[in-house]
């Protein structure tokens, strides 16, 4: 199945960054947009029922924590993220410490990341924001748009992360769960890390936080 | 707070670094062909233009057989033969890749055996689907900025040189911080193997301070185990385990070191749950089978066996041991035919004497387990005559399996003259003596036996005694001459190899380098450390004896590097 929505994906991905959207002004192009947004989202879901269940309520997945230079996190973000920004016309601003370095499990982050990017697309207007920085001894990880924010519902959701309450009901709950564990396994000294949902981000629209310890 | 602020057209993409990609020669390993065509696409997205694929393990020998690759792309999942990681470790046994090459494993997601199977002959880095290019050019260069920084430690490491290769970490750190964390992790593992498991500790509980790495944790409780406070590891690796129940190499050491508290049942249990998280390695496999053989647990014992020679089949890992172990599991069951089937088989697939010793060893345990004493004493008497016939003696381990087996059986001279043999090569080890006498008293030999030792032990000290009074009256000469004869005499004695090495460099240091010393030097060392790996007098003699080579002593460079090297140590190794 991760084979086929793989190929599926770079398929897809391929054929856009090949027609650029001012030589196709056609119905396809936006329609293709829209799928490759449509095949993210599943293998994104796919790749974090992976992670957390590969057998039935054991988590397997092996934690690696590693040194990683924030350039090249934000690199590998935005790479995975460019053809679809490109096809929904929408620009991705990044903002980062040049040579800051942080230790967490790379591709646990970048997943987390893509997929909150990804959920950007669908809530902004034109303007998705990535901002990461050190804050109080921790890395502080924010994916903002200008749209018109979260729904209350996702808001609530965001608040209740980590207190027994069972998101796979919710439609965005897996996502969220997802990077409430990844958050949660990253541990240093005393600290966990987290996440949360905001309104009114610096762009106007909502803001996803990851924080890392 | 330097900070970039970039817009989508010029988000930043992950420049080349100093290394031309495009030149490179690629190898695309995955079963499925939509993912091979999307592969050489991104490939070929970064430039790249000699690409070939292989659709399976056994094809990807074949073209890593033609071709020194660059770069490979292997999938871990290659449905049927090899596995990613079979394949990676023949290429690695068969010297087929260089050391600049690059393996990275992709999987379609990161689980427990894709990635924790394997011990040794890791890849370069491991990568999830889908692949995209940024990712894909971030990891490469990443894993070739790493490659550089640990070239000269990897150097020093195949030289056994560890010390030196453990003061090159620290240099490098100072340069890389990006690298700090692998650096004193393998820091750590050179101390060790330079027998210096209290600075190896220091750099753990450092790293422990920041962050619970797994590895550190095991690490300290190998130590630990390696000190014999078995019980205080034993709860370092449950502790581990707690934490992370995925963490293959903890279950490994727990069940060692449940083993050395004499609980056999609970290593067992430990063994069958790490195989069951990660099946694929043939010596947890093996461990499984003999752990189970030892506490009767036959139908364990013969799943494992199976699964080891089933997996070992396609893995360069492929041990003797598994056969032999077969062969027991079926003289339990009063299988003899089998039995004696498989350790033709093992002496056909494992060739040499040593094979052939042990085969008769196995032989004869079956017979007399199963209780036929007529054959299981023929068996003795071949294997006696075998003895007669081959100088050369196998490891004290094995050495005495073969006393017991042939006292068992009714032979006597040769097992004794095996028991002196081993007391004779560690004369100055009272536990190992005591063992040998206790062998002596089971086979109502108490008298006999304690006059062998007591004489086995005095002619060791002897030879020792004689070398070393030369060496200190100034004859150094001499001394080297007569430890050459004692090492004829007792080829396995430590103490004997170790003083004889280092007259040897003595003799060096005083009368200038002499190619012929240096290579008697070094296969003194390496027989040393064939014998016992992980000496702290192995290590201080490989030092000593790489300065000695022309050109590697101190230029002025050198000397800055290893000043620096030492401001930069841990004040632990001040």
């Amino acid at each position: 199945m991760k084979n086929s929505i793989s190929v599926l994906g770079g398929t897809l991905e391929n054929l856009l960054d090949q027609a650029r959207p001012e030589t196709h002004s056609g119905p396809e192009y936006p329609q293709m947009a829209q799928m490759l947004y449509q095949t993210r989202r599943l293998s994104d879901n796919l790749m974090q029922l992976l992670a957390l269940y590969k057998e039935v309520g054991k988590p397997t997945y092996p934690f690696e924590p590693n040194t990683v230079p924030v350039r090249e996190l934000v690199q590998q973000v935005a790479g995975q993220a460019r053809v679809l920004l490109e096809s929904k016309g929408i620009v991705l601003e990044v903002q980062y410490p040049a040579d800051l370095l942080w230790t967490f499990d790379e591709d646990l982050v970048i997943g987390v990341l893509a997929h909150a990017v990804n959920n950007a697309v669908r809530y902004t207007r034109d303007r998705i924001r990535l901002t990461i920085g050190e804050r109080d001894g921790m890395l502080e990880l924010t994916v903002a748009d200008n749209g018109m924010g979260f729904p209350p519902s996702m808001l609530e959701a965001g608040t209740q992360v980590g207190q027994g309450v069972n998101f796979l009901t919710n439609s965005s709950g897996l996502g969220l769960f997802f990077a409430s564990e990844v958050a949660r396994m990253h541990r240093r000294r005393q600290l966990t890390g987290a996440i949360r949902l905001e309104n009114a981000g610096p762009l106007g629209g909502g803001r996803f936080v990851l924080m890392l310890p | 707070m330097s900070t970039t602020y970039v817009t989508a057209a010029g988000a930043p993409t992950s420049e080349s670094a100093d290394v031309e990609w495009s030149e490179k020669r690629y190898l695309i390993v995955d079963d499925f062909v939509g993912i091979r065509q999307l592969l050489r696409e991104s490939l070929r997205n970064i430039g790249a233009r000699h690409i070939d694929q292989a659709s399976s393990g056994g094809e990807a020998m074949t073209l890593l057989l033609r071709t020194h690759y660059d770069v490979v792309l292997c999938d871990f999942n290659l449905g049927e033969g090899k596995n990613g990681q079979q394949v990676l470790e023949e290429a690695r046994v068969r010297n087929l890749m260089i050391p600049s090459s690059v393996w990275l494993m992709v999987s379609a997601e990161k689980s427990v055996e894709s990635v924790m199977g394997a011990a040794e002959h890791q890849p370069d880095a491991y990568i999830i689907k889908p692949i995209t290019e940024g990712v894909l050019l971030t990891r490469l260069n990443r894993v070739w900025h790493k490659k550089q920084v640990f070239r000269e430690i990897d150097a020093a490491y195949i030289e056994k040189d560890y010390l030196r290769a453990a003061r090159l970490c620290d240099a490098q750190v100072a340069q890389h911080k990006v690298h700090e964390i692998d650096l004193m992790r393998m820091k750590a593992t050179l101390l060790l193997k330079a027998g210096e498991p209290d600075k190896a500790r220091a750099v753990y509980e450092r790293l422990l301070e920041e962050r619970e790495f797994n590895w550190a944790r095991t690490g300290l409780g190998r130590i630990r185990m390696a000190n014999g406070d078995h019980e205080a590891a034993r709860q370092m690796f449950q502790g581990v385990i707690a934490e992370n129940r995925f963490y293959i190499d903890a279950y490994d050491q727990l069940a060692t070191s449940l083993t050395l508290l004499g609980r056999h049942d609970d290593a067992c249990g430990v063994l069958e749950k790490a195989a069951k998280l990660s099946p694929n390695a043939v010596q947890r496999q093996r461990s499984l089978g003999n752990t189970a053989l030892r506490i009767g647990n036959i139908p364990l014992a013969e799943h494992a066996f199976r699964k080891c020679l089933a997996i070992g089949e396609y893995s360069i890992n492929k041990t003797v041991d598994a056969f032999f172990g077969m062969a027991r599991v079926c003289g339990q069951k009063n299988d003899i035919k089998e039995a004696l089937r498989l350790l033709a088989a093992a002496q056909r697939d494992f060739p040499g004497e040593l094979v052939k010793l042990r085969a008769k060893i196995t032989e004869g345990l079956v017979y007399h387990e199963s209780g036929d004493f007529r054959r299981a004493r023929k068996s003795g008497d071949e294997l006696e005559a075998l003895l007669g016939k081959e100088k050369k003696r196998p490891q004290t381990a094995l050495c005495i399996e073969m006393a017991t087996l042939l006292f068992a059986v009714g032979v006597k001279d040769a097992p004794a003259e095996l028991l002196c043999h081993v007391v004779r090569n560690n004369h100055d080890n009272p536990v190992l003596v005591e063992e040998v006498q206790a062998i002596f008293d089971k086979a109502r030999l108490s008298e006999e036996g304690m006059a062998m030792i007591a004489e086995a032990r005095r002619e060791a000290s002897e030879m020792m005694n004689k070398g070393v009074l030369l060496w200190k009256t100034g004859k150094l000469a001499e001394a080297v001459e007569w430890m050459r004869e004692a090492r004829v005499r007792l080829p396995d004695n430590m103490r004997i190899l170790f003083n004889s090495a280092q007259m040897l460099i003595n003799q060096m240091q005083l009368h200038g380098y002499d190619e012929a010393l240096m290579i008697e030097a070094n296969g003194v060392l390496m027989h040393v450390d064939e014998l016992a790996a992980g000496q702290q007098r192995f290590a201080q003699l490989v030092e000593q004896l790489q300065m000695l080579i022309p050109g590697r002593a101190q230029t002025p460079e050198a000397v800055d590097a290893e000043l620096e090297a030492l401001r930069g140590a841990a004040p632990a190794e001040a």
